[in-house]
């Protein structure tokens, strides 16, 4: 009687065999190595604003203190969004002119808020603190980056629990070289000498790692 | 949890103002805050167009006041983003100091209540506040009811406000024949006449327990309920501290949190409480050789003969340092009894002062049911307006209010909800909530106090005031009318202290006249083979409540039922009715008859039973509709709170109680649970990581006990905790699988006759905790400041670490407890607590939300911390039996509380070595 | 001289008779033996008859219950269980327990009986291994299954996560994962070892062309050269070798799902051997019940021979007593240790909770019912054993029932006692999972050889070997 298998049947039986052990070990792999991409991690999203605000403008050419908008960031766990007066005090001479400015015109005629969108996100079951931050050493660019080079800010760091841990384990490298540099941009920051060990000892930084730090 | 829909804000923000727009928004961004998952909704950042005066970013807290039955007790209020989101007592309040009730703090979900009622109707038609309101112009009533306003009648809750006095003098000088009624609903004017008898005047018995050695209660709670309570337990329990154990005689019916204390307990039928208290008068008396005294003779049962010689006895030892108390509820000759004790005994000026009654009218017939009866029979009324909360429920059967309401040619109803009243009545009109309302109440000692809201009405309420302005022609806000009518409610440091200086009212001089005493007679003992039954005030309160979740869920401090009333009765009587726990009774006086469902009570007064208040709606417009039974077909408004002989007969049904308790009894394991040997010395705690001093966590590592000798089991930490950290409620059906998720439960035990004790029962923060080392991921770990960390976002939910728990106190989110929830029902999430998602455990942290945020403060301030910091539950327990704090901070008492030669630790045996002390209850005198 | 000479042949005749009496009868019946006894294993793959299809029918409705109650327990939540605090474990953890207990039967007898040459395992070891499959397969469902967030299951195996967070490893769970996931590997590996010759056989023997293909890929190409019948016996034997010691070590862990902790009833040192031996006498049990029908239907009566039952139950008999003395064991150290909790929940809890019909059927059914194996007559009766095994089987259930809600519906605080009750889906998931192992059973002896023929062929060989040197 015919055969009933032709004689490749044997070498793609192997392969079959051999490729479906390499496949239940590479798959696994192959995910772990994904989550750890800047794509899964959505660095490369461009969030649309209601106005082309560009920090490379305000933060870089002006050099305008992060805090001069962000005005909590010192004292409150969210850094704070600027309310449309903060825009008005500079934007005043303006006033009349630039289409770019409608929706601030709009939000100052109507009272409503101009509507902002989220570019750095943290899950919703993690409790960061920016004063705590700020106020102990760690600058707006080690999480933000450098936004005074940014015409539209986008997420630069991981942001994943293994980043944060790695920092409240060992936060001493992480920050800069002077008190002046923390909320200054980086840009600025980079031509300040270094004294980071009396920044360590003025701030009196230690290790966070109890869960309840950022999980409550 | 879904993200507050855009749709529902801009619906919502529609009829709201800027600021609560703000409020919403705060809400959006904080429910974007809690929803469990990782990539976040892609919701707008929203800040503020114009930055407010104070506070962006940080979270206020206001002082205001609530008040109820016509007494305020004075609150401070957390507001996040434009939203209340938590209720405590407020230190500075006479009525509070610092305590807050259950009742209270569960007001907030009123708040919030999606049932409440949104908008004015006239027959139905939605109109305005100013539409609806048209036909009740001063013109209107006068050519409806006569020039003199003859045919009006207003019927209002009792109040004390000094505004609504004002502009209803106001009314009723403009209309002087119209007619001016204040429904009771759980608390009655007896007292009155029982001073008036006693003094010629009508006065209120101020009871200050703060110096008292004896305490004698007939047929009262003191330390859990009534206006005052919240001051009576602190007041005892600074006492309790200090000199060890108050002597607390109680006479009862149905065993009360105070009498769960009580060293010597007597349970009696109401009828035989009367004549308890007229023997314990004639026995102090006699001892004491006053003549004046004429009480006829009392036959007493044995027991009852004993509890009356113990109380004597304590209370001639402890003259000037004694006081005897009488329930709200009490009868006149109870309350006549132990007024005329209190005298004897030379307890006023020192235990008790008497001052005129806050309440408006106080004394006077507008307070008298039967009067009103009258006047809503005679069918002269022409425009009835009603402000008193939902009384066609409350009323007693024979105060009829639907067919009066009907007869009327206009009927207005200021209400909550579209409930019994709204569905008699002509015209609704929405009540603002009273943290969207300005006014001014009195505290039960006259101390005025400010009301002033934290959001805008949320539904186009109005407050009474407003009312009242609005129908003598005056269209003033509340806050207007508070400028105007009582300014000095209305003073920046009024309002934010909560208070109004020097306006306690003046203490009398009190003198018997015991000429003009008759002769005191107990009342004729009930027919047997019939039961007293009496009609306590529910958890529900009076009803008002009943579509409060937090409330219905919240076990009974003594019989641990929820989501329901049932008919209490002693072992004995039940034996005697042969029914058990469920067993459906009808109960029947003259022709009226409800049903209701048995429960049997240790230490229940036999031949009698009890059916709390506020249950058995039957009205639309509430969540509680046809829970329990109602008890007004029983009720005869000559004695409200207590029938005599009333006749049981067992129907053979069956209703399924939900009890979170199944067993009463410690099974002989007290010396491992409520009185384990004292832990010699505190042993020192086992640091893990960082060692003491170390200014990172590690500096603090905290610690609570809990005084079993305080703890009346009220349950208003329960509440706490609930509002504290976003606790969902689980439903009658969620309940009877025992799924219930109070991170703090109260367990009781009760021994023979009835004594109790109370044990809070939470996560106890072992330093070698069990949960730990079983928790496959890792999502239950301790941190370097003692505290046992729950992980939520880490939890996959084995349960593992629930089956090792010794103290069972850990909680389980067996489906989506938060699926049902509506955006208005999200606005009262704590946004320092994520909201738990489905198949994670969760417990009791602590409060870590607190104890982290303090920590940032003084992070962030460069100085150690300074000041207490306080857990929900610490902050409202009204006895302060529960203290917290840092056993390596030498401000914090804690440390010294643990160190007490009562302090142990449950289960002590199991090595597990709880953060958590209790302090054993002291030895009652031999 | 003589009458010595008779009086000793006759003692020597009765001496023959004597042993003759006692002698075992073969293992295998004669017409059991040659060529045919292949024919007779394979054949049934083919010739089935249509009464095949209804047999099928109410172990697939049960399989459908089981898909919905997992749909509606994934959807729902474990809200749709009757689990409680306190009883935060219920049906779903007794289920896996008693689901892995019974595959380890299988295991037993491929693994340690061949490695004890016991020759008689060769007619029922490919039935118990599938059996063993098919249970961890039931076994393997509930543990994820019970989890509140089973999407994230796979946070208890150590791997390096982005959170920088590893798996416990004091906690037993995570060694549960790794125990049960070695265990199916293994025991899927050497059944199907086993199954490859046979399934040349099969294809050999095969009808149609289509079949002959089908088991064809199956058998891996296997012809039969002496080269691969060396590599599969030392396969064979290095698969047995590991399995051996997981007869022992995956119940051990699973007991310490119980033993770490320090609940009353649970806190305990016995609970490793007791479990194993607990763990194969269920299996034994399932398997008796299996192997009766099975030899009965198929008309094997001379190829798994009442010689098999009997070993089978004294099996089933000696590790009965294992487990009545574990039993004993708690009990009396519960009393003899004098802590109160301990007492109360092995001794009043069990005599007079909530639970004590639970406790009554376990005993009676795991205590007395076996003490009937001491009958050398009833151990040979096909009838009376699969009663008996049913009644172990099920009384196993109500052990591990007993074990895990009894003790955790009441333990140290009275205030936290509460009774659980099963909802339709707990019972609709045990039910659902015995009708799944019922339908893969049923398959399995549909398609698959039920017997191995290369092992009963080798062992022919080998007696027929000893018969002629003998």
């Amino acid at each position: 009687m015919a055969a009933l298998f032709p004689p490749r049947a044997t070498k793609w039986g192997r392969g079959v065999l051999i490729g479906g052990g390499l496949a239940l070990l590479l798959v696994p792999v192959a995910a772990m190595a994904w989550v750890r991409t800047s794509w899964a991690r959505g660095e490369h999203i461009v969030v649309q604003q209601p106005i082309p605000f560009s920090h490379a403008l305000h933060a870089g050419t002006f050099a305008i203190d992060c805090r001069f908008c962000h005005s909590e960031v010192e004292w409150s766990a969210n850094a704070g969004m600027p309310p449309t007066d903060r825009c008005v005090t500079c934007h005043t001479p303006l006033w009349r002119s630039t289409a770019v400015l409608t929706p601030v015109r709009t939000s100052l005629a109507t009272g409503t808020p101009i509507p902002w969108r989220r570019v750095t996100q943290l899950p919703a079951f993690v409790y960061f603190n920016h004063a705590m931050h700020v106020s102990n050493g760690v600058a707006c660019a080690t999480c933000h980056g450098d936004v005074a080079h940014m015409t539209v800010v986008r997420q630069v760091v991981p942001l994943t629990m293994q980043w944060c841990v790695d920092c409240h384990r060992d936060p001493w490298p992480h920050l800069p070289s002077q008190p002046a540099a923390v909320t200054v941009v980086a840009s600025q920051a980079s031509s300040l000498p270094t004294a980071r060990t009396g920044l360590i000892a003025e701030y009196r930084i230690h290790q966070f790692t109890n869960c309840t730090t950022c999980h409550r | 949890m879904p993200p507050l829909n855009s749709d529902a804000v801009r619906q919502i923000a529609a009829d709201l103002s800027r600021r609560d727009f703000l409020a919403l928004l705060g809400a959006s961004m904080a429910l974007a805050g809690v929803t469990g998952c990782v990539r976040e909704p892609d919701e707008p950042v929203y800040p503020y167009v114009h930055p407010p005066d104070a506070g962006a970013g940080t979270d206020l807290h206001f002082a205001t006041a609530m008040a109820l039955d016509g007494y305020a007790t004075g609150l401070v209020v957390r507001s996040v983003g434009g939203r209340p989101i938590k209720i405590e007592g407020n230190p500075l309040h006479p009525a509070s100091h610092g305590a807050a009730g259950a009742l209270h703090q569960a007001s907030l979900l009123g708040l919030y209540d999606p049932a409440r009622a949104r908008a004015a109707t006239t027959n139905g038609r939605t109109l305005n506040w100013s539409a609806a309101l048209r036909s009740f112009s001063l013109p209107a009533l006068r050519q409806l009811a006569g020039q003199r306003g003859a045919g009006v009648c207003l019927v209002l809750d009792p109040t004390a406000s000094p505004v609504t006095a004002f502009l209803l003098a106001r009314l009723r000088t403009a209309l002087p024949d119209a007619t001016v009624h204040f429904h009771h609903t759980i608390e009655s004017a007896t007292v009155l006449d029982a001073t008036r008898m006693a003094f010629g005047q009508p006065l209120l018995p101020l009871v200050d327990l703060s110096n008292a050695a004896t305490i004698v209660a007939i047929g009262a709670d003191p330390l859990a309920s009534g206006p005052w309570h919240l001051r009576h337990a602190r007041d005892f329990g600074a006492r309790q501290r200090s000199i060890g154990r108050v002597q607390l005689h109680v006479a009862e019916t149905s065993p009360s949190p105070t009498g769960s204390l009580a060293s010597n307990r007597l349970a009696a039928a109401p009828s035989v409480l009367s004549s308890v208290a007229l023997a314990l008068l004639d026995r102090v008396a006699r001892q004491q050789g006053v003549a004046a005294v004429r009480v006829a003779p009392v036959t007493l049962t044995s027991m009852a003969a004993a509890w009356v010689d113990a109380a004597a006895a304590d209370l001639l030892a402890h003259r000037r340092a004694s006081v005897v108390v009488a329930g709200d509820q009490a009868p006149q000759d109870v309350h006549l009894a132990v007024t005329l004790l209190n005298a004897l005994l030379d307890n006023a000026g020192h235990t008790v002062r008497y001052v005129p009654s806050p309440l408006l009218d106080a004394g006077d017939r507008s307070h008298r049911a039967d009067v009103l009866a009258e006047r809503l029979g005679d069918g002269g009324t022409s425009a009835l307006i009603i402000t008193a909360s939902n009384p066609v429920y409350t009323a007693p059967f024979d105060l009829p209010f639907a067919a009066p309401c009907q007869r009327a040619t206009q009927s207005l109803y200021l209400g909550d909800y579209h409930d019994e009243t709204a569905a008699v009545t002509q015209t609704f009109l929405p009540h603002a909530h009273y943290l969207e309302s300005w006014g001014a109440e009195r505290a039960y000692n006259g101390v005025i106090s400010p009301v002033q809201p934290l959001i805008a009405p949320m539904w186009s309420g109005h407050t009474v005031d407003e009312l009242l302005a609005a129908l003598s022609g005056d269209a003033r806000s509340g806050l207007a009318l508070l400028k105007a009518c009582c300014p000095a409610a209305a003073t920046a440091d009024a309002l934010r202290r909560g208070i109004v200086d020097s306006t306690e009212a003046p203490s009398h001089a009190t003198t018997i006249r015991w000429s003009a005493l008759p002769v005191l007679a107990p009342p004729a003992l009930p027919r047997s083979h019939t039961i007293e039954v009496a009609f306590p005030a529910g958890g529900v309160h009076d009803g008002r409540f009943s579509g409060n979740a937090w409330l219905q869920e919240l076990p009974d401090p003594t019989t641990k039922l929820t989501w329901d009333n049932a008919l209490l009765l002693g072992s004995g009587t039940a034996a005697r009715l042969g029914v058990s726990n469920g067993d459906v009774l009808e109960l029947r006086v003259d022709r009226a008859t409800i049903t209701a469902p048995a429960l049997i009570v240790p230490g229940h007064a036999e031949d009698s039973g009890s059916l709390s208040l506020g249950y058995g709606r039957r009205g639309p417009g509430t969540r509680a509709r046809l829970i329990g039974a109602s008890t007004a077909p029983l009720r005869r408004a000559a004695s409200p709170f207590t029938t005599e002989s009333v006749q049981c007969v067992v129907t053979g049904q069956q209703h399924t109680l939900a009890v979170t308790q199944q067993h009463w009894s410690i099974a002989g394991r007290a010396s491992e649970l409520i009185a384990g040997a004292p832990a010699k010395a505190l042993p020192a705690p086992l640091y893990h990581g960082t060692p003491p001093g170390h200014d990172g966590f590690g500096a603090d590592q905290w610690a609570m006990t809990i005084d079993l000798d305080l703890c009346t089991g009220c349950s208003a930490c329960v509440v706490a905790c609930q509002a504290e950290n976003n606790i969902p409620v689980v439903g009658k059906t969620g309940v009877l699988h025992s799924r219930e998720m109070h991170w703090m439960r109260i367990a009781r035990y009760t021994g023979d006759n009835g004594n109790a004790i109370s044990q809070p029962m939470l996560c106890q923060h072992c330093e070698d905790a069990p949960c730990e080392y079983v928790c496959p991921v890792n999502a239950t770990v301790h941190s370097d400041d003692g505290l046992n960390e729950m992980v939520y976002n880490r939890c996959v939910g084995t349960r593992f670490c629930s089956n090792n728990c010794p103290y069972k106190v850990r909680r389980f989110n067996w489906v989506n407890y938060h699926e049902e929830m509506t955006p208005v029902d999200e606005l009262l999430n704590n946004p320092d607590v994520t909201v738990r998602a489905r198949g994670v455990m969760e417990k009791c942290t602590f409060c870590v939300q607190r104890l982290r945020t303090a920590q940032e403060r003084s992070a962030l301030a460069g100085a150690p911390r300074t000041g207490p910091v306080v857990t929900a539950c610490q902050q409202s327990c009204p006895t302060g039996a529960i203290i917290f704090g840092s056993l390596t901070n030498p401000d914090d008492a804690v440390a010294a509380s643990a160190a007490d030669p009562r302090a142990f630790r449950a289960l002590d045996s199991l090595g597990t070595r709880p953060r958590v002390h209790y302090l054993t209850r002291r030895k009652d005198p031999a | 001289m003589t009458a010595l000479a008779d009086v000793l042949s006759q003692r020597a005749s009765e001496r023959a008779q004597a042993r003759a009496q006692l002698a075992e009868p073969p293992l295998i019946l004669p017409g059991a033996r040659g060529a045919d006894l292949a024919l007779r294993i394979i054949t049934p793959l083919w010739t089935a008859r249509r009464a095949w299809r209804f047999l099928f029918i109410v172990p697939l409705l049960l399989t459908g219950l089981f898909v919905v109650a997992m749909g509606v327990t994934l959807v729902q939540g474990i809200g749709a269980w009757g689990n409680n605090i306190p009883v935060a474990w219920a049906f779903g953890i007794t289920n896996f327990v008693w689901w892995i207990g019974i595959g380890h039967a299988g295991t037993f007898i491929s693994a340690f009986l061949l490695l004890l040459n016991q020759e008689w395992r060769n007619s029922i070891n490919r039935l118990a291994e599938a059996m063993t499959l098919f249970a961890l397969v039931n076994a393997g469902v509930f543990p994820i299954l019970h989890l509140g967030r089973p999407w994230l299951a796979y946070w208890l195996i150590p791997y390096p996560a982005t959170t920088g967070v590893w798996p416990n490893f004091l906690s037993s769970l995570p060694w549960d994962v790794a125990a049960i996931t070695t265990y199916f590997t293994v025991s899927l590996l050497f059944w199907y070892t086993g199954l490859v010759p046979d399934l040349a056989t099969a294809r050999d023997a095969a009808p149609t062309r289509l079949r002959r293909q089908i088991y064809g890929i199956f058998a891996l190409g296997w012809r039969g050269s002496g080269d691969a019948w060396r590599q599969h016996r030392i396969m064979y034997a290095l698969l047995a070798g590991l399995a051996t010691p997981l007869v022992i070590s995956v119940h051990s862990i699973v007991s310490l799902d119980f033993s770490i902790t320090q609940l009353p009833g649970w806190h305990s040192t016995i609970f490793p051997p007791f479990f194993v031996a607990g763990a194969i006498y269920s299996g034994f049990a399932m398997v008796l019940m299996l192997l009766i029908p099975v030899r009965r239907f198929f008309g094997w009566e001379d190829i798994i021979t009442e010689r098999h039952l009997d070993l089978c139950a004294r099996l089933l008999l000696t590790t009965g007593l294992m487990v009545a003395y574990s039993y004993l064991c708690e009990t009396f150290l519960a009393w003899y240790g004098g802590d109160p909790f301990e007492r109360y929940a092995l001794i009043t809890n069990r005599a007079v909770g909530p639970y004590r019909w639970v406790v009554a059927a376990m005993m009676g059914c795991n205590l007395l019912v076996p003490q009937l194996l001491w009958w050398r007559r009833l151990r040979r009766s096909p009838l009376t054993l699969f009663i008996a095994a049913t009644l172990i089987w099920a009384g196993m259930w109500c052990e591990r029932f007993t074990i895990i809600v009894a003790s955790l519906s009441r333990d140290f605080v009275p205030a936290n006692w509460q009774t659980f009750h099963p909802s339709w889906v707990d019972i609709s998931l045990l039910t659902g999972s015995i009708g799944l192992f019922a339908l893969l059973f049923l398959a399995f002896l549909r398609w698959v050889p039920a017997v191995s023929i290369s092992e009963m062929q080798a062992q022919q060989a080998r007696s027929s070997g000893d018969a002629r040197h003998g």
